[in-house]
Order: C-alpha cells, then sequence, then structure tokens
C-alpha cells in the first residue's frame, strides 16, 4: 500500500494532527498558529481537488481502518458524492479561516484547533461508511461548532448557544436510539452491509428496523434543520462570528448528506417490502421549511437573520429535492447544495463588513420609512449622482451578486441550480403530484421573496444613508468573500461539466450496487505472517 | 457557422464595455461618451450588415452549449424581426448616448451610468436575439436588474429609490411567472429551443397545460409592458435621469414584452383565452393610459401613461390574432420608439433648460426654442397620429383590424370605439402638451431662463423625428421591406395582403381618425382651464395612488404578515422546541413502528431475579427523583443521578461486563465531583409557592407529563422488544471469537475500543478534548453571578471563628485546607501519589483485563481533583506545573503517530501490531501497538478533565476580583 492510497484518510487526520499540535504551543503565538492553520486548510483544497478526481472514475475508493475487512472493521469509503462535499468544505473553510485572520482569530482561545476539529469532523462525517463512526463524526462537529458558536463570547452567544447545544444533545440521543435499533434488528453498522441486510429481516421484525429508521431520521432532520425542529437554528447562525457563521453554512448541510446518503442505502429498491418508506413526510416537511425560511427571511430585520433564514430556505428546498430521490433532482439539489452554501457563506462574510457601514439607527428607520413614507417625498432633490467611494462600490457590486444568488436571479449559478430543481419537480412524465407543484411554485415565491428582502437591505445599506459611512475593510476580509463568489461564477459558466459530475454521482447514490460491491469486496492487506504461508 | 458567430460579440461586447466603463475615473465623461457611443454604433453597423441574412424569413443561429443536460443552451438568433429589434435598440441606443452626455451634469459620476446602460443595451440584445427560450428569461431578468439600477441612478433621491424599487418587484415577479410559463412550455414540447418550440404550436395550445401556460407567460408580458393593472412601475420610474427614460421607458424595455407576446404569437395566439385575457388587458391599458395622461402635469408624466396607451395598443393588435394585426403591431413598436424617444429627450432638454418638468410652471417656450418645439411639436403630431407621420400610418392599420371581426365578444365589438376614443385622448394630451409647454405667456415663476441647448443635445431628437417624417411620407420605401422581413419571420411564409401607404380612400379608418381628431380638439378645449390649475393625477382617480397602494401591500405582505407568521408558525424559546423534539420524535416512531402493526411480546415475570428488580427499582425512582428536583434543588438532583449511575455500575458488574462497570465508575465519579464544584457557581432559584397554580399551568405540566411518559414507555418497550428477540448474526460474534487471535487481547471490550473499532475511540477522544477546550474557554470569560460571591455560609462561620481566635486577615483566602478540614486535606494529600501508581497499574493491565488508558486518564485526573480541592487552587498551581493543553494536544498526536505507524509497514492507519515483551520484576507484559495509542488516550484524557477541573477551580480566584471590584467602586 503506497502512500497515495492513504490520501483517502488524509482530509481526516490533516486537520485532526493540526488542531493538536496547535494545542502545544501557547496563545501568543498567533502568526505560528494561523501559519499552520491557513496551511493545513489549503493542503485540504489540493487533497479536495484530487480526490474529486480519483472519485471521478466512477469506483468507490474504500479504506479499511486497522486493516479489518467490512463489515467487521470501520471503513472510510470515498466516492463523487464525499469527494464534492469535501471540496466544498474546504473551500468554504479556506475562506472564513482567511476571514478570520483579519481580528476573529484573535478574540478568544483556542480558535484555530477548534476550527481544525471542525472541519475534520466534517470530512470524517462525508467520509465513513459506518453508522456509528457517523455518529462519533457528528459528535465531533457538534462540539467543536459549539466551541466556535460561543468564540468571542458575549451573552446573546452564551444563550444561542445553549440552544443550540440543548437541541443538538438531543437529537444525538435520537441518533444513537436509532443507530441501536438498527444494529439490534441487522446486526451491522456498515452502511453497505446494511443494504444486505434490511431485505433479509424478517417482516416480524421490520417495525423495529422502521421505528429505528424513523428515530434516526429525526435527528438528521433536527441537524438539517427542517420545520419544526428548526428554530434553534437562525438564532445560533446570526450569533456565531462571521466566519464561524460562514462555516456554519455547511454544517446543515451534513444533515442533507446523511439523508441522501442512507436513504437510497436503507430505503432503496434492496430494502424489500420499506422501499421508499418516508418520502411523503420528508417532502412535506421540506415544503414547510421552505416556507418558513422564506417567511424568516422576509420578516428579518437584521442581515444576520436574513442569511440564517436563508440556510432554512436552503434547507427546505434540498429536503424536498431530497425526497423526490429521481436521478435529475438529486443531481440539481447537488448542485443547488453547492452554490447556496457558498453564496450563503460569502453572505454571512460580507454581512459583518457592511454592518461596519451601518448607522445601527437605520436598520430600525428603514421599516418604518417604508411604512409611513420619509415626510419629505415632494421636495425636489438636486439631480446629480452620488459619487461612491470605491469599498463602498466594490462591497456593493458583492452584495449585489450575492442577492442575484440567493434569490436564484439569472444567469448565475443560484439560477442553475433552481432552475434544474424546478425542471425536475415537473418532470415526472405526464403525472405531476400535487406535492410537486407546490414545490414548484414555492420555490419560484421563494426566490421572489428573498429578493425582495434583499433589495430592501440593500436600498437600506447602500441608498438611503445620508451619511455614507465608508466601512474599514481590510483587503484580506474581502478576498475571501470574492472568492466564494467567483466561485459561484465559475460554476455558473462551467455548469455544463459540474452537473455531468453531479449527474453521475446522483446515479450512483440511486444504485448503490457499485457501492456496496466495492465496500464489501475490498480486501485487507494480509499481515507478513500469512503472506509467508 | 464562422458567419453566426457575429452574433456573439453583438449580445458580449456591451457587458465587456460595461466593464471598461465602470473603470474609468468618475470624472472621465467624454471618454465615456465616447467609447459607449463607438460602441453602440459599431454594433448599430454591425447589424444593419446582417441585413441580407435575415431578409424573406431567414435567420442567424448560433448554439453554444452551456448546461446541455437541462436542455441550458446559448442559442444565439436572429430573424428578421429580432434584426428590427436589435437596430431600434442599438440606433436609440447611440442617440441615447449622445444625449446623455450632454444632459447629465458634470459632476455626476458617469461611468456608472454609461456602464449599467450599455449593460442594459446587452440585456436587451440579448432577450431579442435569444434562440433558447430560457436564455431569454436569462436576459430578460437582466433587463429588469439593469432597469432597476438605471431608474435608481440618482438614489439619494426617495423617489428614484422608491421608484427603482417598485420596478424591480414587478418586472422580477413577472420574470419569475415567465420562468415558469417557459418551464411548462418546455415540459410540454421537451424542448426550450425557440425553433422547435415555434413548430410546436397546435401541441401547445391542445394541451391541458395550455391555459397555465398562457398566464404564466402573460403575466411575464404584462409587467414588463407595463399592461393593466400591473403598469404602475412605469409612471413611477420617471425619477430616473431623462436618458433612461428616453431609451427604457420608450424604445427597449417596455417593448421586451410586446416583443415576447410576438414571438411566441405563432404558439399561444388565436384562442378564446388568449383573445380574451390579451385583449382585455391591452384595450384598458389603451383608455386607462390615454385618459390618464391627459391629467398628467409632468411632462414626462404624460409621456410615460401615453407610453402604457400605446403598448395597450400593440397588445390590443397582438390579441386579435389576426396576421394583420401583427404585422400592424410590429410596425407600431416601431413608430413608438422612435417618436417617443424624441418626445422624451425633448421633455429632458425643456427640463434642463426652463428647470421643471411641471407644465403648470412652463408655458411660451415656442419664442425662446424654436427648434426643440417644433421637434416635439412633430413628435407629438406622430404620437397623435396625424397624417404624413409614422403614427398616423400604423394608427389607420389599427383602426382597419378594430372595425374587422374577430370573435362573437363583447370585446370585439367594443373595440372600434375604444380606439375611437383612445385616439381622442390621445390628441388631446398631445395638444395639452404642446399647447401647455410650447405656447400662452411665459410664467413668471420658472424657475431657470430657457434658450436652446447645444446642438448636439438637439441632435438625437432631430434624427429620430426625421425617421418618422420620412417613414411617414415614403413608407413603402424605407420601412415597407424591413416591416415585411420582420412579420415574415413571426408569421412564415404565408403573408397577409396590406399595403403601406398614405393615402386608402376614403374609408371607415380615415373616418374614424378625423373623428378623433376633432374629438380631441374639443376635449382639450374644454379641459384647458381645468387642466393649468389642476393637480396632478385625473380627477377621482388621483387619490388612489399606485405607488401607495403598492407600498401598503409590500409593507403588509413582505413585514407585517412575515413578521405575525414568523411567531406564530416560530419560536425562540428552548422548551417548546425540546417538546417539539420529543413529541415529533415520539410520533414518528410510533407510525413508523405501527405501520405494520407491532407484536406483542409476552412479559414474563417467572424468571424475574428479585434483588436485580430492586435494584432497578431503586435506580427508577432515582432517575425520577433527579428529575423531579432539577428545577430547584439542583444538589438532590445531582445525589440521585449519582444513585442512578451507580446502579448502572452494578448492572454491569451483574451483567458481566467488569469493563464497562469500572469505565462508569470512574466517569460518574468524577463528572459528580466537577458538576459539584460546578453547581457553586449557579445563581440561586427560589422555589416559587405551589398554591396559585393556575389551570393553564396544570395542563402543561400535563401534557408534559404523558410526553414524557410516552417517550420513557416507548423506548422502554423497543429495548426490551430488542433484548427479547433471537439476536441476528452480528459483528459482535467476530470481536468475540477473534479478540485474542487476531487483536492481541483478552479484554474484548479493551480490543474493540483499541483495535477493531479504535477509529471511533479515537474520534470520541477528540470530542473530550474538544469539549474540554470548549468549556475552558467558555468559563474563561464568566464572572459569577452577584448572589453568589459570598462564600458559602459554612465557609463564612468557619471563618468567623477562625478570625475571632487568631485574627487572621486572610481567613476569606486561604483554603478550606487551613479551616475546618484539615485532617482529610492531609490524607487527599497524601494519596496523591498512590492515585498515581493506581492509574499506572490500570494502564498497563488494560489490554488483557478491565482497565485501559481511558479509566487509567480519568483516575489520574481524579488525583488532581483532590489537590484542588484539599489544598486550594493557588497552593496547587504555586506548586505543580500543570499543562492540561499540551497533555491533551499530546495525547491526540500520540494516539495519531500510533495509527500512522502502521503505514510505514505499508498497511492502513491504525493497524496494530502485538506481542509480548518480558520485562525484568514485572514480568510478562503485553506490547501491543495499541498500547501506545492506548497512552495517546490516557494522555488526552487526563488533560481535557484537569481543563474541565481548572476551569471551575480558577472561578473561586475569579470570585474574589469580582467580589473587590464593587467595593472598590463604591470607596471611589
Amino acid at each position: 500500500m503506497d502512500l497515495s492510497n492513504h490520501l483517502i484518510i488524509a482530509p481526516i487526520l490533516l486537520p485532526l494532527l493540526t488542531g493538536a499540535l496547535l494545542l502545544l504551543f501557547d496563545e501568543r503565538k498567533h502568526t505560528l498558529k494561523a501559519l499552520l492553520s491557513v496551511g493545513s486548510t489549503l493542503l485540504l483544497v489540493a487533497m479536495g481537488m484530487v480526490l474529486l478526481r480519483v472519485a471521478d472514475s466512477g469506483t468507490a475508493s474504500v479504506y479499511l481502518l486497522g486493516n479489518w475487512a467490512a463489515p467487521f472493521g470501520i471503513v472510510l469509503v470515498l466516492d463523487r458524492l464525499s469527494a464534492v462535499m469535501l471540496l466544498v468544505t474546504s473551500l468554504l473553510a479556506i475562506a472564513s479561516l482567511f476571514f478570520s485572520l483579519a481580528r476573529w482569530d484573535k478574540m478568544g482561545s483556542h480558535f484555530h484547533s477548534l476550527f481544525q476539529f471542525l472541519l475534520m469532523g466534517l470530512n470524517g462525517a462525508f467520509l465513513t461508511g459506518d453508522l456509528f463512526n457517523l455518529f462519533v463524526f457528528f459528535e465531533v462537529v457538534l462540539s467543536a461548532s459549539y466551541g466556535l458558536l460561543l468564540h468571542g463570547s458575549g451573552p446573546h452567544r452564551v444563550r444561542a448557544g445553549l440552544h443550540y447545544i440543548a437541541m443538538n444533545l438531543a437529537a444525538s440521543f435520537l441518533f444513537l436510539v436509532g443507530v441501536a435499533l438498527i444494529y439490534g434488528v441487522t446486526g451491522t453498522l456498515n452502511m453497505a452491509d446494511l443494504v444486505g441486510r434490511i431485505g433479509e429481516v424478517p417482516p416480524e421484525n421490520r417495525f423495529l428496523l422502521e421505528a429505528g429508521a424513523a428515530i434516526l431520521g429525526i435527528a438528521f432532520l433536527v441537524k438539517a434543520g427542517m420545520w419544526p425542529l428548526c428554530f434553534w437554528l437562525p438564532s445560533a447562525y446570526s450569533a456565531a462570528a462571521a466566519p464561524v457563521a460562514a462555516i456554519f453554512a455547511v454544517l446543515s448541510k451534513m444533515g442533507i448528506y446523511v439523508l441522501l446518503r442512507l436513504s437510497p442505502l436503507l430505503f432503496g429498491a434492496a430494502a424489500g417490502s420499506s422501499a421508499g418508506f418516508d418520502d411523503k413526510w420528508l417532502f412535506a416537511g421540506g415544503l414547510v421549511t421552505l416556507a418558513f425560511g422564506t417567511i424568516g427571511v422576509l420578516a428579518s430585520q437584521a442581515m444576520v437573520r436574513l442569511a440564517a433564514f436563508s440556510v432554512l430556505v436552503s434547507s427546505g428546498t434540498l429536503l424536498a429535492a431530497v425526497a423526490m430521490s429521481g436521478d435529475r433532482s438529486t443531481a440539481a439539489a447537488l448542485y443547488y447544495m453547492i452554490s447556496s452554501t457558498l453564496t450563503i457563506g460569502a453572505l454571512f462574510l460580507l454581512i459583518e463588513l457592511l454592518e461596519r457601514a451601518q448607522d445601527p439607527a437605520a436598520a430600525v428607520l428603514s421599516v418604518t420609512m417604508e411604512a409611513y413614507g420619509d415626510g419629505d417625498e415632494d421636495e425636489p432633490e438636486e439631480e446629480v449622482g452620488v459619487t461612491i467611494p470605491a469599498t463602498l462600490a466594490i462591497l456593493g457590486v458583492s452584495f449585489g451578486v450575492c442577492g442575484i444568488l440567493l434569490s436564484g436571479l439569472p444567469p448565475l449559478s443560484g439560477f442553475v441550480g433552481k432552475f434544474a430543481l424546478l425542471s425536475a419537480a415537473i418532470d415526472a412524465g405526464n403525472k405531476i403530484s400535487t406535492l410537486n407543484w407546490f414545490f414548484f411554485g414555492l420555490l419560484i415565491t421563494s426566490g421572489l421573496f428573498a429578493m425582495v428582502a434583499m433589495v430592501r437591505a440593500g436600498i437600506r445599506i447602500f441608498w438611503a444613508p445620508v451619511e455614507i459611512i465608508v466601512p474599514r475593510v481590510r483587503v484580506i476580509e474581502f478576498v475571501p468573500v470574492a472568492f466564494l463568489l467567483i466561485l459561484c461564477i465559475w460554476m455558473t459558466a462551467q455548469a455544463g461539466p459540474t452537473m455531468r459530475y453531479l449527474d453521475a454521482a446522483a446515479n450512483a447514490l440511486h444504485d448503490p450496487t457499485g457501492y456496496v460491491h466495492d465496500v464489501l469486496s475490498a480486501a485487507p492487506i494480509p499481515s507478513p505472517k500469512e503472506a509467508g504461508h | 457557422m464562422i458567419e453566426s458567430a457575429i452574433l456573439i460579440p453583438l449580445v458580449t461586447i456591451p457587458f465587456v464595455v460595461s466593464l471598461i466603463a465602470l473603470a474609468l475615473p468618475s470624472n472621465a465623461r467624454n471618454t465615456e461618451a465616447w467609447i459607449a457611443g463607438i460602441t453602440a454604433l459599431g454594433l448599430f453597423i454591425l447589424t444593419a450588415m446582417q441585413y441580407p441574412a435575415v431578409d424573406d424569413g431567414g435567420a442567424i443561429r448560433h448554439n453554444i452549449e452551456w448546461v446541455p443536460q437541462l436542455g441550458l443552451n446559448m442559442t444565439f438568433r436572429m430573424d428578421g424581426f429580432a434584426w428590427l429589434f436589435t437596430m431600434l435598440i442599438t440606433g436609440i441606443g447611440f442617440l441615447v448616448v449622445i444625449y446623455a452626455r450632454y444632459y447629465m451634469s458634470p459632476e455626476d459620476p458617469v461611468p456608472r451610468f454609461y456602464a449599467f446602460l450599455l449593460a442594459f443595451m446587452g440585456s436587451m440584445l440579448g432577450v431579442v436575439n435569444s434562440g433558447n427560450l430560457i436564455q431569454l428569461v436569462v436576459f430578460w431578468e437582466l433587463t429588469s436588474v439593469f432597469s432597476f439600477l438605471l431608474i435608481g441612478y440618482w438614489y439619494h433621491n426617495a423617489a428614484a429609490r422608491d421608484g427603482a424599487r417598485m420596478a424591480l418587484t414587478i418586472t422580477a415577479l413577472g420574470g419569475l411567472c415567465l420562468l415558469a410559463g417557459i418551464l411548462l412550455i418546455g415540459q410540454v414540447v421537451g424542448s426550450y429551443d425557440l425553433d422547435t418550440v415555434l413548430a410546436s404550436g397546435s401541441m401547445i395550445r391542445g394541451h391541458k397545460l395550455y391555459v397555465p401556460i398562457l398566464v404564466l407567460v402573460l403575466i411575464g408580458a404584462f409587467t414588463k409592458s407595463a399592461q393593466f393593472p400591473f403598469h404602475v412601475w412605469l409612471p413611477n420610474a420617471m425619477s430616473a435621469p431623462t436618458p433612461v427614460s428616453a431609451y427604457l421607458h420608450s424604445a427597449t424595455m417596455v417593448k421586451a414584452g410586446v416583443f415576447l407576446m410576438t414571438r411566441l404569437w405563432p404558439v399561444l395566439a388565436g384562442t378564446p383565452e388568449w383573445f380574451t385575457i390579451v385583449g382585455l388587458a391591452g384595450m384598458a391599458t389603451l383608455l386607462l393610459g390615454a385618459f390618464f395622461a391627459i391629467f398628467q402635469q409632468d411632462i414626462k408624466g404624460l409621456l410615460a401613461y401615453s407610453t402604457i396607451s400605446h403598448l395597450g395598443l400593440i397588445t390590443l393588435l397582438l390579441s386579435l390574432g389576426s396576421p394583420l394585426g401583427l404585422v400592424a403591431a410590429i410596425f407600431h413598436m416601431a413608430n413608438h420608439a422612435t417618436f417617443k424617444a424624441s418626445l422624451f429627450m425633448a421633455a429632458g432638454i425643456i427640463d434642463h433648460e426652463a428647470g421643471t418638468r411641471d407644465m403648470r410652471k412652463l408655458g411660451g417656450l415656442f419664442s425662446l426654442m424654436p427648434v426643440t418645439a417644433t421637434l416635439a411639436m412633430v413628435a407629438s403630431a406622430a404620437m397623435a397620429g396625424v397624417p404624413l407621420l409614422n403614427g398616423f400610418l400604423s394608427k389607420e392599420m389599427f383602426f382597419a383590424e378594430a372595425i374587422e371581426h374577430h370573435a362573437d365578444s363583447i370585446l370585439d365589438t367594443a373595440a372600434p370605439y375604444v380606439a375611437v376614443l383612445a385616439s381622442a385622448f390621445a390628441v388631446t394630451y398631445s395638444i395639452r402638451f404642446i399647447h401647455g409647454v410650447f405656447f400662452g405667456k411665459i410664467p413668471a415663476d420658472m424657475p431657470k431662463h430657457p434658450h436652446e441647448p447645444p446642438f448636439f443635445m438637439r441632435l438625437p431628437a432631430m434624427l429620430l423625428v426625421l425617421i418618422c417624417l420620412v417613414v411617414g411620407i415614403l413608407p413603402g420605401q424605407t420601412i415597407g421591406g424591413y416591416l415585411n422581413s420582420a412579420a415574415m419571420a413571426v408569421l412564415g411564409p404565408e403573408m397577409p395582403e396590406y399595403s403601406l401607404s398614405i393615402w386608402h380612400g376614403f374609408n371607415v379608418p380615415l373616418l374614424m381618425s378625423v373623428l378623433a381628431l376633432v374629438a380631441g380638439i374639443l376635449l382639450y378645449g374644454i379641459l384647458k382651464t381645468y387642466l393649468a390649475t389642476s393637480e396632478e393625477g385625473p380627477p377621482y382617480f388621483r387619490e388612489l395612488k399606485g405607488q401607495r397602494i403598492f407600498e401598503r401591500v409590500m409593507v403588509s405582505v413582505s413585514w407585517r404578515w412575515a413578521r405575525l407568521l414568523e411567531s406564530w408558525l416560530g419560536t425562540r424559546r428552548l422548551q417548546p422546541q425540546l417538546r417539539l423534539l420529543a413529541f415529533i420524535a415520539l410520533v414518528a416512531a410510533v407510525l413508523a413502528a405501527t405501520r405494520r402493526g407491532v407484536p406483542h411480546p409476552t412479559l414474563s415475570l417467572g424468571n424475574m431475579d428479585l434483588l436485580f428488580t430492586g435494584l432497578w427499582a431503586i435506580g427508577i425512582i432515582c432517575a425520577i427523583g433527579a428529575a423531579y428536583q432539577a428545577k430547584y434543588h439542583r444538589l438532590y438532583a445531582l445525589i440521585l443521578m449519582g444513585g442512578a449511575g451507580l446502579v448502572t455500575c452494578i448492572s454491569f458488574i451483574w451483567l458481566s461486563a467488569p469493563d464497562l462497570a469500572l469505565t462508569q465508575l470512574v466517569v460518574e465519579v468524577v463528572t459528580t465531583v466537577l458538576i459539584l464544584l460546578g453547581l457553586r457557581w449557579l445563581p440561586k432559584r427560589i422555589e416559587q409557592n405551589y398554591d396559585g397554580v393556575s389551570l393553564e399551568t396544570r395542563l402543561r405540566r400535563g401534557r408534559d407529563m404523558l410526553l414524557a411518559v410516552g417517550c420513557g414507555a416507548g423506548t422502554a418497550f423497543l429495548a426490551y422488544v430488542v433484548m427479547v428477540r433471537q439476536p441476528p448474526q452480528t459483528i459482535a460474534d467476530f470481536f468475540v471469537e477473534n479478540a485474542y487471535e487476531l487483536g492481541g487481547g483478552r479484554n474484548i471490550v479493551n480490543v474493540i475500543l483499541v483495535d477493531f473499532r479504535g477509529f471511533d475511540t479515537f474520534g470520541e477522544i477528540t470530542v473530550l478534548g474538544i469539549v474540554a477546550l470548549t468549556v475552558f474557554s467558555l468559563l474563561r470569560r464568566f464572572r459569577p453571578a452577584p448572589d453568589n460571591i459570598d462564600s458559602p455560609e459554612q465557609q463564612l462561620l468557619q471563618s468567623r471563628h477562625t478570625a475571632r481566635s487568631d485574627e487572621s486577615e486572610e481567613a476569606e483566602t486561604a483554603s478550606i485546607a487551613d479551616e475546618y478540614l484539615y485532617m482529610p486535606s492531609v490524607i487527599m494529600q497524601w494519596l496523591f501519589p498512590v492515585i498515581i501508581v493506581f492509574a499506572f497499574y490500570l494502564f498497563l493491565r488494560g489490554h488483557d483485563a478491565p482497565g485501559g488508558g481511558f479509566v487509567a486518564g480519568i483516575a489520574m485526573a481524579a488525583a488532581f481533583i483532590l489537590q484542588y480541592m484539599a489544598a486550594g487552587t493557588r497552593w496547587v498551581e504555586e506548586r505543580l506545573r500543570v499543562l492540561p493543553v499540551r497533555w491533551m494536544g499530546m495525547g491526540l498526536l500520540v494516539a495519531a503517530a500510533t495509527g500512522l505507524g502502521a503505514w510505514v509497514f505499508g498497511y492502513p492507519f491504525l493497524t496494530s501490531h502485538a506481542q509480548y515483551i518480558e520485562l525484568t520484576l514485572i514480568g510478562k507484559v503485553p506490547a501491543a501497538t495499541a498500547l501506545i495509542f492506548d497512552f495517546g488516550i490516557f494522555s488526552l484524557v487526563m488533560g481535557a478533565t484537569v481543563l474541565m477541573l481548572i476551569a471551575i477551580a480558577h472561578q473561586s480566584i475569579r470570585k474574589l476580583r469580582a467580589a473587590k471590584l464593587p467595593t472598590a467602586q463604591e470607596n471611589a
């Protein structure tokens, strides 16, 4: 086994080692810590790209931890879906890490270690092929994200953090109950092994399996933020420091990822009478979440809450798309997921920069001004435009791009994703279900309302103030925002190749025979003794 | 193919130049005008050169793949119709650029203006030259976005902001509806390609989705072309700079809607639904627009409503479904673009020169600026449909179509009357504009003294007026051929018979024209005095302000209702959230389980062990008691929890799992101690009086109890069912069989933890480490609540006693060791080395017998806890340099390094190797690589636990600082 085979586990080990190494250094060695952290994250991006190539060969690469064959040991599995998740995570991470270097990383202790541990947890969750190991990585993510959420301190962070940790610990408990039940019935924890074992579960035990799966599902839905299990999410995300909120954009996608990964494995065609078990509920839940998120976006006075509710909009859309469980809808969902994750990440970062330009009273005024008019409308004003300072102009362009991406207006990737979802929703042959029509309508409406909210906020920030406060923005803070937005633009231009990749990923997800075969047939390396025989 | 590629630069160049324009300095107004002008002119010439290819029904196509999987391609396609529009967009665009150079103030930051204008031009070119309907939607929405930016160019004016937002909201709403409609078309036809769609007209009209498609597409077109009732945005968009109005609201943006209706005319038109919806909207818009225009005081407002009315006229023509009507519609689109653009330019000149656009403050300008006045008069005449001008020709065609019979409906019968009435209104407002501005007395309160503008400011309007005249006099020779190929592009080879000439003999349309002219003049005579002083807007209707209504609706829907719904559908409190979670999990599990019926497991009490049952009864009582006391009596709750934990430990031993029992016991002890230490700093909670509990509270508690019982019973039931049934073949069997053989350890649990599933352990110790870091950083900034600053009562009593005996002033700061726990504290200190040895022992025996790194780590941490408790934080930290964070880091690194070691031998991460080695004195010791891994665990667990301990312990140091702070302030 040469070194390149170990590349699969590297996205877990590298941040872990970095995080641990950083613990050995004193808090005062900022530069060293930052350098190590950035170096590790940059390497992760590089690895993500290489692994994406590897995964695109079509076979799932399997890594047997401890050299134990599946299903006895723990396996890591790299396929197209996990590879793309790794890459998205690393790209988002490098952006928020750079952003944090301007000031946030010094606002509390162990920022870089926690950040690296979070990456380790995320990468592990995307790579693992074992249900209990998934739980472990969920715990890593949960504890690290809690630490990061509290970063920067302050009563509102502590408060939001309490809600966050309480809800998610309860969800973890449900996760354990669910896994225990599934293990109790099938006798295995390996995801690939489960496919065959579930088919063999005798009918009298099916109710245990399905109860277990339902409880497990609830745990993931809390993570993904489905209504009505999502109320902790806007408060937590809007309380977090900007770079933390940005990386959190991928956190809720972890729940979606697991649903995408597990539902075809557990309840695909091989599941016998349990096939297609929970789709309707998931679909309805997704729709309500989408609606709730949209309402929240509209009702948000503070920009951060707007962004946080956008996370819910994205979650709701994805849940409904996952529930449609077709090849096309899944591919569309993946594209949408990548685009919306990067967009929301960029938005969280951007908001912090914009809020420096804000008169705190303006936020309150914007809505009342809209409601009652500002009194002096009839007075003719001078018809000469205002010259915009360069910083504000650049921020304005970014904000515009963000708004276009978020509301899914053409021509950027937000539109492509939404378009793909819409066309998948009404592509069910001649019979299109009522729920699909609802989804179709809601998705379009949510785009409109997102635009209304973004325009309101944009006018408030850039157009309404009489006196313009030019925010002090450092290059290192702006570059990450631009980087994420450019990624989205790149995704738009490269929509064809991206879609091809995601189509292949979706196909492999819905037909897991290849995945199962690759995992279960991976042979351990013979020990020297055995090799000698 | 190469030649067709010319369409790409045609659409993309404006965007590229737009970016260049944006980069120029804000005072580079001449450079800006030059590059924008050259771009527009160049594109105009380029387009003109393409005419041979699109003549006689020909088309240029160029396809670029974008997302072929979704049918999303960039198909540029230019036919005669698109060519005509491209000419209008580039030609008028060029003139607007020249005009704007003189219109915009020198202080204006024009780069932004020209950049947006060019980008808008590119978007419009994209709309008209799209061969893929989705691509059309893409550019369509871009026109909305750039028009928003253009209308809001003077964003420091509230009116500009509001107008821009309104335009964007309405047109983007329409754009999204259009997108939905196009998606449905794609679903029906199976392609978004324009040619394919145009060929599938009958398929679409026959489909059951036809009506939704029609409605959605029409909403898109109506919003863009300001058809009733979506017209409200257009008058408000007049707060844009006048060049923008001249461009967007005459020639381009508003024409996109009618362009789309014409483009899809072969597919969608000709049905009763089309006739009714489009006809009704067109007629209402035509009439209301013209009527409102009469009563406007703002010149631009008058022109805006006139635009609305003319767009209604075009829509009405399109609704008829007759080929002749379509030809007339296309003709009128071109005519209206020319005369309206020139009128807006004239309005801008007047505003520029006189300082106002209010007709009540204007008058007699003919004597001051005769050239401009002449231009405006000719253009107005075209607008009113006076013979010898282009407006007359298309209006005649409109009249001719209006009297034709198209469908048996009241709409069709009403059409001629509406046409005459609206034309009469058009005559009235045209005269009103000319008479009110250029004739009569010069009002004394005119803000500026006007004179003729620079020649180049007049030139664009002059050229446009010239076109109006030439087309009006020699229609066949000038526009004839182009109109023909444009109409042919839509209608195909079967073109209707029509003749473009001024004189068709005495016929009904001419009579109608004369009637309208006379009625219009008469109407102006009647209204003249009223209009001279009246308020803005038509009587009665002026109270019904479109903008106000829009704003109210927006605020209600997008703010009040949204807030209400959010608070109704959501909560920000934790308790309801947890309740919901429990409830939903319960319901989901019950629903899932009962879907196919749950078997009744037999509960056999025969083989029940009384002792074990009793033990569990105690455990259950403890657990329930803990929950019951948790709110007001934390200490009781904690002790009861300890009881429940102890029962769990005993159960493990009972069920022959000494390893688990040991771990559980140590964890229980240490966590209980840590919580006890932390309990000290929690704010006090005073038990409330139970007598006054309201019914509501009782109900709430009852509900919560039901939920709790349900969840508990459900979980217990599931656990019971799993435990009493025959277990399946599990991976655990493999572990039991192979732990020693392959894992090199007799303690199966330990082998599972450090070998079979070592990666889980690795993850979990990371979790522990992170939790410790989090606890530390959470408590680092924590200050005790004011009511906790005082030392506990017992301690105070003791200190008072000590103070009395030896007058020590340090009583407050001294540790408990000096005070009332002297003997225990000595023992605790002495225990330090003993526990260390014990931990070492636990660690070494781990692989074969109960023990291991985890237990050893916690035991080691217990040693530190005892020291802190016995001697106090200061005392310990003065003597011992405890660096828990380093221990944690090192632990993780050691564990990882062990795993990585396997790489050297070519094995995957965490592959272990086991053997025994002989040590002198100690004997045979297992030396699996897992032992080193276990050491990593030990180091991390110890570090993490100690870090949490320190975080709590330091509260007592901070307490003193916090206590001193307020007193210091009081003194000051």
